[in-house]
C-alpha cells in the first residue's frame, strides 16, 4: 500500500494542481492569524501608553480647583473662596505645611503659536519653575522658566517638542526666537524633553510660561488661578499633605474642612480610576479580538468547506480507481494541515510585520499569548474544516461522489 | 474448487481470480431510485453472465439503464437487490477497502465524460491506480509511458487534460484503466464524443486488448462500434430483450495499421 512518504507526495502535488486555489486559502488563514495578532497588539500598546502617561503625569502630586465637591457651602461665612497668592503663600508655610513640597499656581489657556508662517495650536501653562518638576517635565535644551522671570512677568517660554517641531524647521535651534502667541510675543528660552504621547492627549503640545506674564498678555489681569499644583515629599506622606492643605485652605477661608470650597484630587486616585478604565479598554479590545478571531475562523471553515467540497468529484474519481477512504482522507488532511500550517505562520509573519508600524497614534506592543493562540485556533479550525468534506465525500458511493456538482 | 459464500472472504480470496466460475453474474439485479416520493425503476431484474475473454457490447435506447448496470458491474454502485459475483466473489458484503482493492486491480473503468483528475498532467493521471496500488514511483513511471506511448501519446505525457482533445483525453483515460493490468476492462460510450476514425483507433484498442484475453464490457450506441464485440447485448427499460453473440469479424474494417501494433504486456517492457 502506498507509504507515509508517497502519500504526502500526493498531497503535495494535490496542493500544487491548483495553485491559485492554494494561494487564496492560504490567505484567508493569513488573514485571519494576522488581524487577531494586530489588533490584540493595538491593545496592549494602547493600554500601556495610557498606563505611562498617568505615571508621567507625577506620581505624588495634589491638585486643588476652586468649588466644593460636597456642594455645601451656601450659608457659610465666606470671605475668599478663589485660589490665589494669598493661598500659594499659605500652602508655601513649611511649618503649617511640612509634607509639602512646593506649591505652583495654574493658569492655562489655549492659543495659536505662529513663527515664520508656520502655526500651531496649542495650550499654555501658566506656572512657575517648580510646575516642571512636580508634573515631571525636564529641560533638554536652554533653561526653564524662573523665579526671577515669574517676578519680572517676562514673556519667556518653554516649549514641548511637538510645538517646537510644528514651528520650526528641522536643525533650526528655537532657543531666543520670538513666537507670537495671540498677539503677543514671548521668547524661547528652553525646550521640554518628550514625554511622548498618550492615548489620552500629546504632553509634547504643551508650552509653559510665567503665570505672570500668561496673565499679562494672554488671559488678562485676575486675582485667582484655575487650580493649584501641590508636591509632596514623598508619595508616602500624601495623604498627611492632603489634610495638611485642607486645613490651611479652611482657615485662611473661615470655614472648616467639611465645608471647603475647594477639591482636593490626589494623583494616586487619578491613577487607579484611569487605570481601571484602561483595563476595561482592554478587555473590550479582547472581546473584539475574540469576535475577529470567531470572524477569521469562519472564514478559514467557510474557504475550506468549499475547496473540499468542490473536490468531491476528484474524490470520486479517486475513489473509482481504486484509493481507499483512509489514503483519501490522509491525502486531504495533509493538505489542509501544510495549507493552514502556512497560511497561519505567514499570519504570524504579517502581524509582526504590520504591529511595528504607528497605527492610529497607537505604537502596537505584540502580546506574546497572542501568536499562539491565533496559530492554533486557525491551524485546528482549518483542519477540521478541511477533514470533515474530504471525509463525507471519501464515505459516498463513488457513483454518488462523481455524479456530485 | 469449493464455492462458499464469500461474506467473510480475505483479501487473498477477493483478489484471487476463480478460473472456473464466469467473471461477470449478475442475478435478478433491481436498481430502483426513489423520486421525490415516487420510486423509479432504473433496472428491473437483470440476470447475465459474463465468462472470461468475452468482449460483450451493451446497447439500447437513452435512459434505458446501461450506465447504471456498468456502474453496479463496476463496483461503483450497489444495487437494491439481486446477487453480483464478481470473478467468483460476492461483492454485497465487502467493505470499502475490498472494494477499492477490487476496482484498483481487477477493472479498468472507462467513463463517458473521461473523468481525468483536473490540473494533473496526463502521466499523473496514468499512474495515480498504480500509486494506490503501491506500485514503486520508478516503475510506475515506465509503465505509465508504455501505457500513454502505447494509445499515441507518448509527445503529450505532461499536458494537462484542459489542454487535450476530447479524443486524447479519452485515450489518457484508457491509458488509465489498462495499466494496471485488469482482468474486466468497462468501458460506457468510450466512442461517445470522437469521431469515426478516432473510434475506429480506439476499437483496434479493445481489439487488441481482448486478443490478450482481456474482458471488455463496452455500452456503446452505435451498430458498426458494437460489431467488433463478440455478443451484443440490448436493453430496454431496465430489461435485456435480446442477448446473442455475433462473429466479430463483420466488424468494418477501417483502414488503419495493424492491430498488433497495440499490444500491452503486463509490467513495463518498452513498447
Ligand atoms: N441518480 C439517479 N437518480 C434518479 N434516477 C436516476 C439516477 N441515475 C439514473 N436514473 C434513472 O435511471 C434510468 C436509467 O439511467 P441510465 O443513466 O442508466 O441510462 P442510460 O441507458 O445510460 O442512458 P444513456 O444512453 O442516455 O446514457 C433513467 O431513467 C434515469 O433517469
Ligand atoms: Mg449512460
Amino acid at each position: 500500500m502506498a507509504t507515509a512518504f508517497g502519500n504526502l507526495v500526493m498531497a503535495i502535488r494535490g496542493i500544487g494542481s491548483n495553485w491559485l486555489r492554494t494561494l487564496l486559502t492560504m490567505l484567508g488563514v493569513l488573514i485571519g492569524v494576522a488581524s487577531v495578532i494586530v489588533l490584540l497588539a493595538i491593545g496592549t500598546g494602547s493600554s500601556q501608553s495610557i498606563e505611562k502617561s498617568i505615571e508621567s503625569l507625577g506620581s505624588n502630586t495634589l491638585t486643588v480647583f476652586s468649588g466644593s465637591s460636597s456642594g455645601s457651602t451656601t450659608g457659610t461665612k465666606i470671605r475668599n473662596s478663589t485660589l490665589n497668592t494669598a493661598s500659594v503663600t499659605a500652602l508655601s508655610n513649611s511649618f503649617n505645611d511640612p509634607d509639602v513640597k512646593s506649591v505652583s499656581p495654574v493658569v492655562t489657556t489655549s492659543v495659536t503659536a505662529t513663527y515664520n508662517g508656520a502655526s500651531y495650536s496649542t495650550s499654555v501653562i501658566g506656572s512657575t519653575a517648580s510646575y516642571l518638576s512636580a508634573e515631571n517635565y525636564t529641560v533638554s535644551a536652554g533653561r526653564s522658566i524662573s523665579r526671577a522671570d515669574v517676578a519680572e512677568r517676562a514673556p519667556v517660554i518653554d516649549i514641548g517638542t511637538s510645538v517646537a517641531s510644528a514651528l520650526f524647521a528641522t536643525g533650526a535651534d528655537p532657543l531666543g526666537k520670538q513666537i507670537q502667541l495671540g498677539s503677543s510675543e514671548f521668547t524661547v528660552v528652553g525646550l521640554l524633553a518628550s514625554k511622548g504621547s498618550s492615548g489620552l492627549s500629546n504632553q509634547d503640545a504643551v508650552a509653559i510660561a510665567p503665570y505672570t506674564a500668561v496673565q499679562d498678555q494672554l488671559t488678562g489681569e485676575s486675582a485667582s488661578f484655575s487650580e493649584l499644583l501641590v508636591q509632596g515629599k514623598s508619595s508616602a506622606t500624601l495623604s498627611l499633605a492632603e489634610s495638611e492643605v485642607e486645613s490651611t485652605l479652611a482657615s485662611l477661608n473661615d470655614t472648616t474642612v467639611a465645608n471647603l470650597p475647594f477639591t482636593v484630587i490626589d494623583s494616586a486616585s487619578l491613577l487607579s480610576t484611569a487605570t481601571s478604565s484602561s483595563q476595561t479598554f482592554t478587555a473590550l479590545l479582547g472581546w473584539v479580538a475574540a469576535v475577529s478571531l470567531l470572524v477569521g475562523a469562519i472564514g478559514v471553515m467557510n474557504i475550506m468547506l468549499v475547496t473540499v467540497t468542490e473536490r468531491t468529484r476528484e474524490i470520486g474519481i479517486r475513489k473509482a480507481i481504486g484509493a481507499r477512504r483512509r489514503v483519501i482522507l490522509t491525502q486531504f488532511l495533509i493538505e489542509s494541515t501544510v495549507i493552514s500550517f502556512l497560511g497561519g505562520i505567514f499570519g504570524v509573519l504579517a502581524g509582526i510585520l504590520v504591529s511595528h508600524f504607528k497605527i492610529d497614534g497607537v505604537t502596537p506592543v505584540l502580546a506574546s499569548y497572542s501568536i499562539p493562540l491565533a496559530l492554533g485556533v486557525a491551524i485546528s479550525v482549518g483542519i477540521v474544516a478541511g477533514f470533515y468534506p474530504a471525509h463525507r465525500a471519501a464515505s459516498l458511493r463513488p457513483i454518488d461522489a462523481l455524479r456530485y456538482e | 474448487m469449493i464455492i462458499r459464500d464469500e461474506v467473510d472472504a480475505p483479501d487473498d480470496e477477493v483478489i484471487g481470480s476463480r478460473a472456473a466460475e464466469p467473471i461477470i453474474a449478475l442475478k435478478g439485479i433491481v436498481k430502483s431510485y426513489a423520486m421525490g416520493g415516487v420510486e423509479v425503476l432504473a433496472i428491473r431484474g437483470i440476470s447475465l453472465i459474463v465468462e472470461r475473454g468475452e468482449f460483450v457490447a451493451i446497447m439500447g435506447t437513452s435512459g434505458s439503464g446501461k450506465s447504471t448496470l456498468m456502474n453496479i458491474v463496476g463496483c461503483l454502485d450497489v444495487p437494491t437487490s439481486g446477487h453480483y459475483r464478481l470473478d467468483g466473489v460476492n461483492i454485497r458484503h465487502l467493505d470499502d477497502v475490498a472494494l477499492s482493492r477490487i476496482r484498483n486491480k481487477k477493472i479498468g473503468f472507462v467513463f463517458q465524460g473521461f473523468n481525468l483528475i483536473p490540473r494533473m498532467s496526463a502521466i499523473h493521471n496514468v499512474e495515480l491506480p498504480m500509486a494506490y496500488s503501491g506500485v514503486k514511483p520508478a516503475e510506475r513511471r515506465k509503465r505509465a509511458v508504455v501505457a500513454l506511448e502505447m494509445v499515441g501519446l507518448g509527445d503529450r505525457l505532461s499536458h494537462f487534460s484542459s489542454e487535450l482533445s476530447g479524443g486524447q483525453q479519452q485515450r489518457v483515460a484508457i491509458a488509465r484503466a489498462m495499466c494496471t493490468n485488469p482482468s474486466l476492462i468497462l468501458a460506457d460510450e468510450p466512442t461517445g464524443n470522437l469521431d469515426s476514425r478516432s473510434s475506429a483507433e480506439l476499437m483496434s484498442l479493445f481489439t487488441s486488448l481482448h486478443d490478450q484475453g482481456r474482458t471488455i464490457v463496452m455500452i456503446t450506441h452505435e451498430p458498426d462500434i458494437a460489431a467488433y464485440a463478440s455478443r451484443v447485448v440490448v436493453l430496454r427499460d431496465g430489461e435485456i430483450v435480446s442477448n446473442r453473440p455475433q462473429d466479430a469479424s463483420n466488424a468494418v474494417s477501417y483502414e488503419l495499421a495493424p492491430s498488433g501494433r497495440y499490444s500491452f504486456g503486463g509490467s513495463g517492457d518498452e513498447g
